[in-house]
């Protein structure tokens, strides 16, 4: 077997050597700073200040940009640590148009439902599929589906998608249910989603403009239930912009 | 540590410009009432009077102390021709930079989803009156080189489009007596996509 890579052995608590990472936000901080939020694989988020990168003469300027797939080396004691290197990791898929305010959308879903420092490389691989799956103006809202699924599942509100609540029931494509976020599917006559939807997310299958139509719904109202009453700031920010065009 | 009194009250208030912490703000509070009591004097007087005073010119949004400003107001410049940039400092720094003789619209701001920054913060419905004029016959669109810049002209170029306005992107790259040695693999890349005949 290789010996793994010679970085690794030096990294301590206190510095982390070539982390992948993805930025999720970043804002200015004094002249030529930046304090960007990262999502990190094997440390989840993190915000790291990046001292002078807003110089003219600054190479990593150009690299520190949100969706672009990274590797940080990054050091410090306290909450805040320093950033020290930035490489980029070719080549990766670009957004474009719509596809950008959606990734912001993903990105405030993440600062919302993972804390910071709470490790979970399996959501930064759905990240990785997500903005790939973003990157193809035909697949976005699937991409976006899948994510929020595989999101609440990663953070302890998956879905319950298999069996109908209380009989516990195996889901019948030409049923009609109701949806509860804690409960799972509800039986109804006049329930607006139906069991081919559901069946779809389970599978993550999701091609059918109809389920997918229904999924969106679905996922909002669950959604919902999380933020408790907090409002999606891209969510508005996107809907003022369909509004324009 | 605050200070109490009046001396204490100026350094906080000091604190509240770009760039200047406690120690800055300590060090132009004692030498404005040391040195320069006159400078002082003249400093507050007009800080009061460009608040009061200016405010944005109706139809470009920079800032200016009449209802258009000197750029709108030029019967010299080509007012179909509009250079679109997010702060008015961009505006000054554009206009010393280029020959560009049209107008500009400033956006204050760029789209920015996560600090929920949309698009009537940027006063495009003032801009979209205007492309609804037909009057304008090319938007340039200079925003920053940054995602949301990026957004934010594929947003408006999207608009142009609307209306059947021609749009264009200012082009980046490799910076003038730059060495590829030395640039970015990000730039670069940018640079290879964006190259032009000659």
């Amino acid at each position: 077997m290789n010996a793994p890579c010679k970085a690794w052995g030096l990294m301590t608590d206190r510095a982390v050597y070539l982390q992948p990472a993805f930025i999720l936000q970043q804002r200015k901080f004094r002249e030529t700073s930046l304090i960007i939020d990262v999502l990190t694989r094997d440390f989840g988020r993190v915000s790291l200040l990046a001292k002078g990168v807003r110089k003219a003469k600054s190479k990593t300027a150009g690299l520190l940009q949100p969706f672009v797939p990274l590797t940080l080396s990054y050091f410090g004691k306290s909450e805040l640590k320093t950033l020290t290197d930035v490489e980029i990791t070719q080549p990766f898929p670009q957004l474009q148009g719509l596809a950008v305010y959606c990734g912001f959308y993903v990105n405030e879903l993440i600062g919302f439902f993972l804390h910071q420092f709470d490790p979970h490389p399996e959501v930064f691989a759905c990240y990785e599929k997500c903005l790939s799956g973003l990157s193809d103006s035909s697949t976005i809202e699937a991409a976006l589906r899948i994510f929020e699924l595989d999101l609440l599942d990663a953070v302890g509100y998956g879905l319950q998608l298999n069996h109908d609540f209380p009989d516990g029931r195996a889901i019948q494509p030409l049923t009609h249910y109701h949806f509860n976020a804690e409960q799972g599917p509800i039986e109804a006559t006049d329930g607006s989603f139906s069991g081919k939807t559901l069946q779809a997310l389970q599978l993550r299958q999701l091609t059918d403009p109809q389920v997918l139509a229904e999924a969106k719904t679905l996922m909002r109202k669950v959604i919902a239930v999380y933020l408790n009453g907090k409002p999606l700031k891209s969510r508005g920010v996107i809907n003022q912009i369909i509004q324009h065009l | 540590m605050h200070k109490k009194g009046l001396l204490g009250q100026l350094i906080q208030n000091l604190c509240c410009l770009p760039g200047v912490g406690p120690k800055t703000a300590q060090r132009m509070a004692f030498y404005l009432l040391q040195r320069d009591r006159n400078g002082a004097k003249n400093l507050a007087e007009t800080v009061l009077q460009a608040i009061d005073k200016i405010g944005r010119c109706q139809q470009c949004r920079t800032l200016t102390e009449h209802a258009l400003c000197e750029i709108c107001a030029d019967s010299s410049r080509d007012d179909f021709l509009i250079c679109i940039v997010e702060s008015p400092a961009d505006v000054w720094i554009v206009d010393q930079a280029t020959q560009f003789k049209g107008c500009y619209f400033v956006l204050h701001g760029r789209l920015s989803p996560l600090d929920g920054i949309g698009p009537d913060e940027l006063g495009l419905d003032l801009l979209e009156q205007r492309l609804a004029t037909g009057s304008v016959k090319e938007l340039i669109l200079a925003t920053n080189s940054t995602v949301e810049g990026e957004a934010t002209a594929y947003f408006i170029g999207e608009i142009a489009k609307k209306y059947q306005v021609q749009a264009s992107r200012i082009a980046h790259g490799v910076p003038m007596g730059g060495e590829l040695e030395f640039i970015d693999s990000g730039t670069l890349s940018h640079a290879f996509k964006g190259r032009k005949e000659i």
